[in-house]
């Protein structure tokens, strides 16, 4: 039966979505703010020959990518061994946990126009702005990570004969890896709304400034493509740390869809 | 046949343990009262009640997982002070890492004790092989039934060799065909590398089949000793045999428990 074929209608979705958008647009139901689709495949095609700022559409990529794969690293780097340590250890909870609250209920966003004060309006104001939003989800997850793993796993390692140090190397920290990815997954996705955020509100590069560069010039095909390469890369991203999880954590069941 | 088996050295010993926890907002819960148990080596002892009798507890009491608020524990005559190989403790929620395939589930505990990487692996096919999961080396726990999770969970606390096996409620998550099977199995394993069984369980026909001695507890806390008795049915038993259904209701009498 081809209708019960997945393939089939993942296919008949998608038609469905580019016909009902292709009408949508025909019969300007937007007036003029929205493209055809092909209109889209045809600026994309022209925007990876004829440079915006003098960058390709691959450089406005690679430069949101580029603040994103900095700010992103910079914070897991730290995060993530410091939320296990806020886990294990409760003179680091005890001092690092009161600040981390009072920081943590701000949304990332709040920060830019202060960002852009310290910093400028170079490369480290967004790398900053990247750093705070992804800082909380990467630090929240690795301890709740450590948090929640089952205690009785703990006596399980004394009763063989472990000491202190393998319960956390042999069960909290593999414990806590599934809950780790998660905090990265959340934290990536986080980190593209805040380097769109930045790019919209100041920037000479990126796949923001094509978004902001297309609504001023009233360029609804630009604005569009924008919109779908950001969703592309952020997608590949994902992928790539979903990747790196299932290599990390072969041992997790893999969830079917979303 | 008793004598033999039993030389009469007495491997556990439990004198007149007491436990009340304190809870938050200084709550006492009384869990245990005076309770006194010898164990001979080898012996396959059945510690029998209903939930909430403090049986766990004294499980966790003997496996060093907990203190005693009085009384103590000797094992070959040395105090109980915590948690160690000498005892290998298999938990009713199968308690297996799930990181681990079952070769590394069975071979944690030599590996904590710095046993070398060869002669581990050798160890863990050994007690893989004895609970027959041959084959299922490689799979991980998600991967297995709650039978064969618990088959893993014995493999892995006979892989340390440990003098006496605690068993805590193993096959309480089971259903009652695999459960049944479980226990043939538990008697076979047994049979084939004999040791010192403390078996918590409140399923009377589960002790009646596997227990040389039945230690019943109280139904209220504190929990407290009931009726001791040896079952005398030659092994292996079936639960269908009049002398088992004979000691059952002997047992469910003098209990005036719903077992």
């Amino acid at each position: 039966m081809i209708l019960r074929n997945r393939w089939f209608l993942y296919g008949v979705s998608m038609l469905a979505f580019f016909l009902v958008w292709d009408r949508a647009a025909v019969a300007r139901v937007f007036s003029s703010g929205l493209p055809r689709p092909y209109e889209v495949v045809l600026h994309l095609w022209s925007m990876m020959i004829d440079p915006l700022a003098g960058k390709s559409l691959l450089g406005h990529i690679w430069a949101s990518t580029q603040r994103i794969l900095i700010g992103f690293t910079i914070a897991s780097l730290v995060a993530v061994p410091l939320g296990l340590m806020m886990a294990l250890n409760r003179y680091v909870n005890a001092i690092v946990k009161p600040l981390f609250d009072l920081l943590k209920p701000m949304p990332p966003l709040a920060w830019i126009s202060i960002a852009i004060l310290w910093f400028g309006i170079g490369e480290t104001s967004k790398v900053f702005i990247i750093i705070i939003g992804t800082f909380v989800p990467c630090l929240l997850d690795a301890y709740n990570g450590v948090r929640l793993v089952e205690p009785e796993l703990y006596d399980v390692i004394r009763m063989l004969g472990g000491k202190r140090r393998h319960e956390i190397i042999q069960v909290c920290f593999p414990a806590a890896f599934p809950a780790i990815f998660a905090g990265l997954q959340i934290a990536l996705s986080i980190a593209w709304s805040c380097v769109l955020a930045a790019e919209l509100v100041s920037a000479r590069s990126g796949l923001g400034f094509i978004i902001i560069k297309g609504m001023n010039l009233s360029r609804p095909a630009m604005i569009v493509s924008g919109m779908v390469v950001i969703a592309l890369v952020a997608w590949g991203m994902s992928q790539l740390v979903s990747g790196l999880e299932r290599h990390v954590c072969p041992w997790k069941r893999e969830i079917e869809g979303l | 046949m008793r004598e033999e088996r039993h030389p009469g050295q007495v491997k556990i010993v439990c004198e007149d343990i007491t436990k009340i926890f304190i809870q938050k907002g200084k709550q006492r819960v009384h869990v245990l009262d005076h309770i006194s148990l010898d164990v001979k080596e080898n012996e396959f002892v059945v510690i029998l009640g209903p939930g909430q009798s403090g049986k766990s507890t004294l499980l966790r009491i003997i496996a060093g997982l907990e203190t005693p608020t009085e009384g103590h524990v000797l094992i070959d005559g040395q105090e109980v002070e915590g948690p160690g190989p000498e005892r290998g403790l298999v938990f009713q929620g199968y308690m297996l890492f799930a990181w681990k395939t079952v070769l590394g589930n069975v071979e944690m505990g030599p590996k904590l004790l710095g046993v070398p990487k060869k002669e581990r692996r050798e160890i863990a096919a050994h007690y893989i092989h004895l609970v027959g999961l041959d084959g299922f080396e490689n799979h991980y726990p998600h991967q297995l039934s709650g039978g064969m999770k618990q088959r893993v969970g014995i493999a892995r606390a006979y892989a340390n060799n440990p003098k006496v096996m605690l068993l805590d409620e193993p096959f309480g998550q089971l259903d009652a065909q695999t459960r049944l099977f479980m226990e043939m199995e538990t008697e076979r394993i047994w049979q084939t590398e004999k040791r010192t069984v403390l078996f918590v369980t409140n399923n009377i026909d589960e002790a009646i089949i596997l227990g040389d001695r039945i230690v019943t507890m109280t139904d209220k806390l504190p929990g407290r000793m009931g009726p001791v008795y040896n079952v005398n049915i030659e092994r292996p038993r079936e639960p269908t045999d009049m002398r088992v259904l004979k000691m059952r209701h002997e047992i469910t009498e003098a209990s005036k428990l719903i077992l």
